[in-house]
């Protein structure tokens, strides 16, 4: 399969704007023959939102971008960010990947981080599930930045057997030092090579650029093998669109000689989870 | 605290534009008073936005800093930029005739803020953002003045040590005389901040460094070998200028405040 990374610098509320950008981006991809493309987290909205979350909520069953959206999607499938409103009142940050003339799942981002820059908590509710579900190119999960640096939600689409992790993120850039990138940069990275690696699954990571009030997105967004071997990476701080060919025979390959996925034992370390969790410690 | 220097240029530079973009501004102004961190500042929004779009404002009080004054015209002429001189020794002194005072400190904010209002009038006159020159050391310190040097519309040094920015000058091409200049705020010739503050800006630098950056406590500062008073002397330093990194506190009365829970972005539809 070929897959198309969007690393773009969303305007901040402008919704329409943003859509108008992904069609655009996505008739490009099309024409590059790719079959799926991915956007950044909240790449309809931009991400320091704060008390405009409300006001850039969508639902998606009754969106008109959402309608073009689904129509395009019959021709090449999308990954895309944006603030979802359920029922009244209940705002995620959410990620859906919509294909075959439909949306076929939605992630509601589990993990809100909310110290030091980030207040996400603040504004949004927390999603409460983590499920990989089956698409034209196999078993696939979601997770949205911080999700990603959580190997428990890793580990858990790993156990319902995905095979393609994919990581919506809007990461701002963090620490210098005398590389040519953020500190943060390297960690993100870190955490592609092993989750691939130790899940011997594909993961795709589309991370944004620009800035919001100061914060510098820090891009690099990244595709791993399953075997954890780079297969291309974006540029740093830059806009850029990556197109890369996924050879999904590598999943056979990888679980030949790497048996994570046959040795894992989900059972025992749900029954360990289960001791840690109802030990009722603080 | 080494820096890739390149890396940073290319993130402050994507910034400043960025950034005069969203708010539709095509120039920039600022004040150039012949130090590092608005040399520095200077360079980075002429890579930026174009030599073209910046206008550096040099505003001396008097004959008192000629040296300064021919450094700020040396970066003028190497950048191609813009500049105009406005000396401010009129205004300051039409007031200070009315209502002496023999402190220099006082007299020294006067004119910082007599410099901020000339570049904010030309910043309306040109439609230029004016481009702060505040660096992370002076930030944290609060060795500016309120409302003065401190005001502006993008800070694009603000996160850089006054070590740091060095080495970024020295990337940038700065010249020698400027690079190697004792850090000063101008208030009066041969004022120095390391006299001021009495330790040099290598040490304080390492010391907000550890205790900033990599949360440090201060028995670990000293144990780093610093000596309790110097550290003592750089936490109240730190605690005393809060106020110089804050909105103003307002009282809240209502169901929604500004400062407290009215919070909108800075770039808010950009």
């Amino acid at each position: 399969m070929k897959i198309a990374l969007a690393q773009i610098s969303p305007v901040l509320q402008d919704v329409r704007k943003n859509a108008n950008r992904h069609l655009k981006l996505t008739e490009k991809a099309k024409k590059e023959k790719a079959d799926l493309i991915v956007f950044p987290e909240l790449s309809l909205t931009g991400y320091t939102l704060k008390d405009l979350v409300p006001e850039t909520a969508i639902n998606p069953n009754k969106d008109d971008s959402f309608d073009a959206f689904k129509l395009i999607s019959k021709e090449i499938s999308i990954v895309l960010g944006f603030v979802e409103e359920k029922g009244k009142g209940s705002f995620y940050n959410s990620a859906a990947f919509i294909s075959g003339g439909e949306i076929l799942h939605i992630h509601r981002k589990v993990f809100l981080p909310t110290y030091g820059m980030f207040d996400e908590a603040k504004f949004f509710s927390q999603g409460k599930n983590i499920s990989a579900f089956q698409t034209p190119f196999g078993k696939t999960g979601l997770l949205i930045c911080y999700d990603f640096l959580n190997y428990g939600a890793n580990y858990v689409l790993f156990s319902q057997g995905a095979d393609i992790i994919i990581a919506l993120s809007a990461a701002p850039g963090r620490g210098i030092n005398e590389k040519d990138a953020f500190k943060s940069s390297h960690m993100w990275e870190l955490m592609g090579e092993t989750v691939s690696r130790f899940s011997t699954a594909f993961v795709v990571y589309c991370n944004r650029v620009g800035f919001e009030d100061g914060k510098s997105f820090a891009g690099g967004s990244f595709i791993y093998s399953p075997e954890g071997t780079s297969l291309g990476r974006a540029s740093y701080v830059d806009e850029d669109f990556l197109i890369e060919e996924l050879d999904l025979s590598l999943l056979r390959k990888a679980r030949q000689k790497l048996m994570y996925k046959r040795d894992n034992k989900p059972e025992v370390i749900l029954k360990n989870l289960h001791k840690a969790v109802f030990k009722n410690e603080d | 605290m080494k820096i890739n220097t390149a890396f940073v240029e290319k993130v402050l530079t994507k910034f400043i534009k960025d950034e005069l973009g969203k708010f539709h501004f095509k120039k920039a102004v600022l004040g150039l008073s012949g130090g590092l961190d608005s040399s520095v500042t200077a360079f980075l929004c002429a890579k930026a936005i174009g030599a073209d779009n910046v206008l550096a404002i040099l505003m001396p009080y008097g004959e008192s800093f000629k040296k300064d004054v021919s450094d700020a015209e040396t970066v003028v002429k190497q950048l191609g930029i813009n500049s105009k001189t406005i000396n401010i020794k009129p205004m300051v002194d039409t007031y200070y005739s009315k209502y002496p005072i023999q402190n220099r400190i006082i007299k020294g904010n006067k004119m910082a803020r007599e410099r901020m209002s000339v570049l904010y009038d030309f910043s309306s006159r040109e439609k230029a953002m004016v481009i702060g020159t505040s660096n992370k050391t002076e930030l944290l310190l609060g060795y500016g003045t309120i409302y003065g040097d401190m005001a502006c519309g993008i800070n694009p040094i603000g996160d850089l040590y006054k070590t740091q920015v060095r080495q970024l000058g020295k990337h940038l091409g700065i010249p020698e005389e400027i690079l190697k200049k004792s850090p000063s705020a101008g208030f009066w010739p041969g004022q120095t901040d390391e006299k001021e503050i009495g330790i040099d800006y290598e040490n304080i630098d390492k010391i907000l460094y550890q205790i900033v950056d990599l949360r440090k406590q201060k028995k670990e500062a000293v144990a780093m070998g610093f000596s309790e008073k110097t550290i003592d002397r750089v936490f109240e330093m730190i605690k005393n200028s809060e106020f110089k990194r804050k909105l103003p506190p307002i009282p809240k009365i209502s169901d929604r405040t500004v400062g407290h829970d009215f919070l909108l972005p800075y770039d808010w539809g950009k």
